[in-house]
């Protein structure tokens, strides 16, 4: 008798297993160091994006050096918005900056395996998003080269800032934050510069990695103390990306105005932060990974789990804007509810449905696996959550501003070429860098990447084989063989 | 400084060699490995590191300075506002939690180069670049009537390449 006819079984891959990741494309370490130094060579594509970054960039220098020329008023500020677009696009670029932290920090502390391979590019993300934040307040200033003020420092002129001040507190956090990523970024790379040193041939950059490396030699003493160190940065960066765009939201939530003065606004603020990033993150590591043909590194496995990571946050921020309406409605404050009302049926109704579109309708298709898996449509999505999340915060600025208690004081604002150029700039000057590193400095961590690769055997060596790209790979029994990133 | 390098294929390896280098009494042993294994550690039983009492102090510190300059402000230029004391601690703990995570940071980086003997000039002996690239390395502290001893031992867990540095 034939066997009863059954239902083919769909497709299924497995749900990531989080801390045991496994790159079954790659077979041992001498080629974790070829594929990656592989990307280091400058290609005529390479050179064209640095060239548009950097034109982009000269942008925004010229429409700054028109602005210092001409004075903050040919930023498009009407009264009584005097905070613009430079406003806005600091707190999206601190924003991108914090999936950074999170996945090299506390995916870290959490041993999320996924975050492997995708963390040195977004850590480096986190680096250069800050430093294009930092900008946006000096540019901001009306006599910008006046900004050495705001640091408290023993002074001629016997002035101290107000330590009671939001904008103190953002300056503290904000360098805090530059500082502790950039320390972090580079005591990572101190290893992976090892490997370029003693793999470069040319001279000269043999003696720049030799000068980076600092001496590093791979050997047990150092990575005993390196893993206790990388341990504590991440535990130190771990609530410094919470407090910093927390102290961001205080910007907004310590002023009185409408649609700010809320408590909701630290725990908002810091979730949107961690859904822009990640974003980002897509919008970069994708092209990365096509273009340097390292998809057996970035398997689709961990896109799929950070695609999981953005489906929750984009859940959160949701859940934060639909909590501001509810408070509005049961406040009882005529002005807060009228304030919301505006919001979305008011002036400035297409900011506010492009923010809910982008953000919590579009990445609600995330609950499909098929889609968490198309790399197409996680790189479309991460640029309509770029979009969104800028126009998050062009809804949290303007609006309030051009509609407070009284309507004699309600306005209007118009963004001037200025605040374009700039705008435009500040993605110039983040991909200059951007790029300059993925050529420079390897763009996967070399040292990391190896813990996850099973590791030569003598005795054990009998019936295993290597598996090829795509092999689907069973766990090994290595007796105790582990690896010892972090926590002993 | 005299003594034996030798360069292995295999974590396995690398492992028996240095416990049976152990066992003979040689004190003063470098592995060398390109990414941190557990099994290398347990087999040098080394003590843990000192790097979190740097951490420790550094974040000590930049607490009480952030506390100290934010206080030592409102009183030197008192703003007083209904009446209320100038200095208020629940805003100041934002100074003093960042400069907590940026000494503390700072100084657990100071203390991962001071114990890690970082930044170095000179690669000195012992030291070959197939250590950061795959291979595993051993380096043994071997006086002149030990240097054949070690080698053998080497040799006999299955080094690549064995040889004398001076």
């Amino acid at each position: 008798m034939a066997p009863p006819r059954r239902a083919p079984e769909r497709e299924r891959y497995p749900n990531i297993p989080t801390a045991d990741n496994r790159l079954p494309g790659v077979r041992d370490y001498e080629q974790v160091d070829r594929d990656v130094i592989a990307t280091l060579s400058p290609t005529l594509g390479w050179f064209a994006a640095l060239g548009l970054a950097i034109l982009a960039l000269l942008l925004g220098i010229v429409a700054w050096t028109y602005q210092i020329y001409e004075g903050l008023g040919a930023a498009g500020y009407q009264p009584p918005v005097m905070w613009g677009v430079y406003i806005v696009s600091f707190v999206f670029w601190v924003g991108i900056g914090h999936a950074g932290t999170l996945i090299s920090a506390i995916l870290y502390l959490f041993r999320a395996g996924f975050r492997t391979t995708i963390y040195r590019a977004a850590e480096a993300m986190t680096v250069f998003a800050v430093m294009t934040a930092g900008l946006f307040p000096i540019l901001h200033l009306g006599r910008p080269w006046k900004f050495f003020w705001l640091i408290p420092y023993p002074n001629w002129r016997l002035i101290w800032p107000n330590p009671k001040s939001p904008l103190v507190w953002d300056v503290f956090a904000i360098l805090t934050y530059l500082t502790v990523s950039a320390t972090f970024f580079y005591v990572g790379l101190i290893p992976d510069i090892a490997v370029l040193r003693d793999q470069e041939r040319n001279p000269i950059r043999k003696r720049i990695f030799a000068v980076l490396a600092l001496g590093w030699r791979n050997s047990d003493r150092e990575w005993r103390h390196f893993t206790r160190a990388y341990l504590f940065l991440a535990a130190f960066a771990t609530p410094l990306v919470l407090s910093v765009h927390s102290v961001v939201s205080f910007d907004f939530a310590m002023a009185l105005t409408p649609g700010w003065h809320a408590t909701i606004f630290p725990p908002y603020f810091v979730a949107g932060a961690i859904f822009s990033g990640i974003g980002m993150v897509f919008t970069i590591i994708i092209p990365i990974r096509k273009y340097f043909k390292l998809e057996h590194m970035v398997t689709i496995n961990d896109l799929d789990a950070a695609a999981k990571l953005c489906l929750f946050t984009s859940m959160v921020v949701g859940l934060a804007y639909i909590t501001e309406f509810q408070v509005a409605w049961m406040s009882g404050n005529a002005v807060e509810q009228e304030y919301f009302w505006n919001r979305v049926f008011g002036q400035w109704w297409w900011a506010a449905w492009i923010m809910l579109i982008c953000n919590m309708v579009l990445p609600l298709s995330l609950f499909s696996q098929k889609l968490r898996r198309n790399t197409s449509w996680l790189f479309i999505l991460s640029i309509f959550i770029n979009i969104g999340m800028w126009f998050e915060r062009f809804v949290i600025v303007i609006p309030s501003l051009s509609h407070e208690f009284e309507p004699w004081q309600w306005g209007g604002y118009h963004p001037t070429w200025v605040d374009y150029f700039i705008l435009i700039g500040s993605f110039g000057w983040f991909f200059m860098w951007f790029l300059l590193f993925i050529r420079q400095l390897p763009v996967m961590a070399i040292s990391e990447v190896k813990e996850i690769i099973p590791p030569k055997l003598r005795h054990a060596a009998v019936g295993h084989h290597h598996l090829t790209h795509g092999e689907v790979a069973e766990p090994r029994v290595t007796g105790t063989i582990r690896p010892a990133g972090g926590t002993h | 400084m005299q003594g034996v390098l030798g360069a292995f294929a295999e974590i396995d390896a690398t492992v028996e060699a240095i416990q049976d280098l152990r066992k003979k009494n040689f004190g003063d042993i470098t592995v060398y490995t390109p990414t941190p294994r557990h099994e290398l550690e347990d087999a040098l039983d080394a003590p843990k590191s000192g790097v979190r009492r740097f951490t420790l102090i550094g974040g000590l510190l930049g607490v009480t300075f952030g506390y100290w300059v934010a206080i030592w402000i409102s009183d030197y230029w008192p703003l007083v506002v209904g009446g209320k004391p100038v200095a208020s601690w629940i805003p100041y703990t934002i100074i003093g939690f960042e400069l907590m995570v940026l000494f503390g940071s700072l100084s657990t980086v100071f203390g991962m180069f001071a114990l890690s003997r970082i930044p170095r000039l000179t690669m000195t002996v012992g030291y070959d670049p197939r250590f950061s690239h795959g291979d595993y390395g051993i380096w043994v502290v071997a006086g002149a009537d030990r240097v054949a001893e070690a080698t053998d031992v080497l040799r006999r867990h299955g080094a690549l390449e064995v040889r004398n540095e001076r």
